[in-house]
């Protein structure tokens, strides 16, 4: 009987088991083709049925334009001047552009550029698209400064509230995106969020928040037509399915793929994975108000003890550069100096200089009170931000220098709200616009947005009001190197490294590769074999 | 019947209210700003004063029973708001997450039974053998296995090795099926403990030896008679479990980057984004509520002695 009980069951196990992977098969069935490459390539070479997968990692909620960087990655919206892959800024939806006073920008739109719904792109609708941006994107406003705008047939004037001499660039952001407002008013703003008009090379079909877009060629478009003809780009904020889709050749172009996981997709012969230098800086802040380093030499002494080299290497796997400053070195107005090396010996004289001695339990002390710091540590979204400070307590530690790691999610928070901090862990997007001043003003001017440790330098402000001042692109690099002279000189931050984007490019994608900008990624070049 | 229905309704208002202020006031003592969260996510800059303006317009500086009070009064008149981030109706920004997750609690739904049910009957059936000891250690696996790592472990057999299924992203069966397996196979053992357990219990009864006296078949005996007693204890735990996939998972949501509830309020929370985050919270408790009184309802179609005792359980 029991054995007859037993037959049975395995009988049954059996068919439940067969039934479901017969379930899975015919799941999988369908779908078997679909996934040797995501990239497809029709009957022609002319772009019929070519299209291609994106995976990003940051999901979005909105397709605005002007709240977004999604409308420009996607090739949807274009802005006025662009970046180019040397960072200078150029035309693109402006032919040409001109201060007249230090208040007054006069840009000349081109005359061959229709929006996707046919509307013509002329001065009036670029005003009532920047009109919209600023009354609905707070930084946007803040960061046009802008008084009015005079439309005059394809000529745009912008009058700013003050001198603006960097207005040029800080109109390369995505949210300063020009689109079609007859077309918003046209379907309401809220079906125009999750399909907008803009002028460029690809038209969105469908948008599912935060899972993916969906693109089709724009036949119209002004300048070249593009080589696909439809593009999905999906999101996943996790980097290891980001990686494994990228590995199962499930997409195309993989953007923050996992660095532990770069030797198994090197031996696939398919796939490449592009290292670029991103135009992010992670670095540490020093409170001016702290007892300890308040002083010049205790921050230089920190600074001495930060291993940039085991972080590149470590902590980075080699995707990173030791920073200098808070620009890359490669940018035209970035510091040529070598990056500091650690030197514990140089950390200790330094110490030593400063009045501090060695304490009875080898820790270092100066008025009785022993060098023990709290460095707030950021969780952040880079994997990296919260492994830093570890490598630099254990530096620390050998000397005779304790710091206490305290992890929270917004250090500018922590800051704001109490002073019983040393040093703290910060990540900036330096030069997103292809010019320093605005971090420079951000970071080093009292109510900076990225100066919540209210650090002044009187010297530096001189150079900054100059700076704010100045037109002539190459006077404002050279007045930002001058500005880099100073900062490291007072060294109210360490500037630790320059982390690099990581981009899978399966090898079939053609005419395309990542910028260190992020911001141009869907463009009508973009082709697959 | 309507005294019942009454006396639940204001039940759910008042624990209702309980989850919004409880969460309102956590969301507020966290520490974290929306402003800045919004700014860093999109690498904006805007000056302390600027910043300071921004937090005057939005109300965010006000006292904390203020800011509770206007957002009641809103949700009273069906206003859930408008989102921090977006500028869109919080109620419209759940209704279209809202599809996504329950496509995905139905496929769960039908991978947790067909795994609890097959095992738990065969557990009870085959006490103490090879079956029984099958069942076990399935369920210790899936009581065991973490769901981000399940997840993975999936996405990596049947996306990366077989290359049969997505990776990720949701729209066709083939999207549905890596999700629904590791939520159903996370949530399975409870239930085939319980079935076993409940099989077992009933299996003992003196209704049950009179069935075989009469020569009834043992899987008859086991699907027509046991079984029905053995529901309740599962239909009692399916009110929560319902609750909790209605309410979307957060882990594999993230991880498939399906665009569900889940994934919508992790997002929320980390942009601080407390109009949404409050809409869910509410949405979820109602689900929660919706959910336990289906599973009451259930009970009672289930049990004569419920319906007898005026809802209550024995």
């Amino acid at each position: 009987m029991n054995r007859k009980r037993c037959h049975t069951f395995w009988l049954k196990s059996s068919m439940v088991c067969m039934a479901f992977v017969l379930f899975l098969t015919a799941c999988a069935a369908e779908g078997q083709n679909q996934y040797p490459a995501a990239a497809t390539t029709g009957p022609d070479q002319s772009g019929e049925g070519k299209s291609i997968t994106i995976i990003h990692s940051l999901p979005v909620d909105t397709l605005d334009p002007h709240n977004g960087w999604i409308s420009v990655r996607a090739g949807v919206a274009e802005t006025l001047v662009r970046l180019d892959e040397n960072m200078q800024v150029t035309p693109w939806l402006a032919a040409t552009w001109e201060a007249k006073d230090p208040l007054t920008w006069v840009f000349t739109l081109r005359d061959n550029i229709r929006f996707q719904d046919g509307t013509k792109l002329d001065a009036a609708a670029a005003k009532a698209s920047f009109e919209r941006g600023i009354a609905d994107s707070r930084p946007l406003a803040a960061s046009l400064k802008i008084a009015s705008i005079e439309a005059n047939g394809q000529v745009l004037t912008f009058r700013t509230t003050e001198p603006h001499p960097a207005f040029p660039t800080e109109l390369v952001h995505p949210t300063a995106s020009v689109i079609s407002i007859a077309a918003e008013e046209a379907s309401g703003k809220e079906a125009f969020n999750k399909a907008p008009v803009g002028t460029g090379p690809f038209k969105v079909t469908g948008f599912i928040p935060g899972k993916e877009v969906t693109l089709i060629r724009h036949e119209h478009y002004w300048d070249e037509l593009a080589k696909l003809e439809e593009v999905t780009i999906q999101f996943n904020a996790d980097a290891n399915v980001r990686t494994l889709a990228f590995q199962s050749k499930q997409a195309d172009i993989v953007y923050h793929l996992a660095p532990e996981s770069l030797d198994l997709i090197e031996k696939d012969q398919e796939l490449d994975v592009e290292s670029v230098t991103s135009l992010r800086t992670h670095y540490f802040t020093y409170n001016p108000a702290s007892d300890h380093v308040a002083d010049l030499r205790v921050r230089q002494a920190l600074d001495k003890l930060i291993d940039r080299d085991a972080i590149v290497e470590e902590i980075m796997l080699g995707h990173a550069m030791p920073a200098n400053g808070p620009f890359h070195a490669l940018l035209p107005f970035g510091s040529k100096k070598a990056a500091q090396k650690l030197d514990p010996d140089g950390a200790l004289k330094l110490l030593e200089s400063a009045g501090y001695t060695k304490g009875p339990a080898g820790i270092w002390e100066k008025d009785g009170k022993p060098l023990k710091l709290k460095l707030i540590a950021f969780t952040g979204i880079n994997p990296e931000l919260p492994l830093i400070p570890l490598l630099v307590q254990s530096e620390a530690a050998k000397v005779g220098i304790a710091i206490e790691i305290v992890s929270v999610e917004y250090p500018e928070v922590y800051i704001k709200d109490n002073t019983d901090w040393d040093m703290s862990t910060a990540s900036y997007l330096t030069s997103p616009r292809g010019d320093g001043g605005s971090f420079l003003n951000s970071a080093y001017t009292l109510g900076g947005s990225y100066n919540p440790a209210h650090i002044h330098l009187e010297e530096l402000e001189a150079i900054l009001r100059e700076l704010n001042d100045t037109r002539d692109v190459p006077k404002r690099h050279e007045l930002t190197r001058s500005a880099l002279e100073i900062i490291h000189e007072e060294m109210p931050h360490s500037y630790i490294i320059h982390p690099n984007i990581l981009v899978g490019i399966h090898q079939r994608v053609t005419n395309w590769k990542p910028g260190a900008e992020e911001f141009y990624i869907v463009t009508n070049k973009l082709d697959v074999q | 019947m309507l005294t019942q229905l009454s006396g639940r309704f204001v039940q759910m208002v008042i624990v209702l209210f309980f989850l919004s202020v409880v969460t309102f006031v956590m969301m507020k003592l966290a520490p974290g700003d929306p402003i800045l969260a919004i700014l860093l996510a999109s690498d904006g800059a805007l000056s302390q004063a600027e910043q300071e303006a921004a937090r005057e317009a939005l109300g965010l500086n006000r006292p904390i029973y203020e800011q509770y009070g206007s957002w009641l009064l809103k949700v009273v008149q069906l206003d859930w708001g408008q989102s921090l981030t977006s500028n869109r109706e919080v109620w419209d920004i759940l209704m279209e997450r809202l599809p996504a997750t329950i496509y995905l609690t139905l496929g769960s739904v039908v991978v947790l039974m067909v795994i609890a049910f097959p095992l738990g009957i065969l557990a009870a059936k085959y006490q103490n053998k090879a079956p029984d000891v099958s069942s076990r250690i399935i369920a210790l696996l899936g009581a065991s296995i973490p769901s981000f790592w399940l997840a993975l472990l999936l996405i990596y057999v049947f996306a990366y090795q077989l290359n049969w299924l997505p990776t990720m992203g949701s729209g066709t069966l083939r999207h549905l099926v890596l999700p629904s397996l590791t939520l159903g196979f996370v949530m399975a053992p409870e239930y085939i403990r319980l079935l076993r357990a409940g099989l077992l219990d009933t299996l003992s009864r003196d209704y049950i030896k009179a069935a075989r006296a009469r020569g009834i078949s043992e899987w008859r005996i086991m699907l027509r008679h046991a079984m029905r007693a053995a529901l309740l204890p599962i239909v009692a735990v399916s009110g929560v479990s319902l609750g909790s996939l209605l309410t979307g998972s957060v882990v594999t949501e993230s991880i498939f980057g399906w665009p569900g509830l889940g994934s919508l309020a992790i997002e929320s929370i980390r942009l601080r984004d407390y109009p949404v985050v409050q809409g869910y919270v509410l949405f979820c408790g109602v689900c929660f509520l919706m959910a336990n009184w289906l599973s009451d309802v259930g009970a009672a179609v289930l049990d004569p002695r419920i319906r007898m005792r005026g809802g209550r359980r024995p």
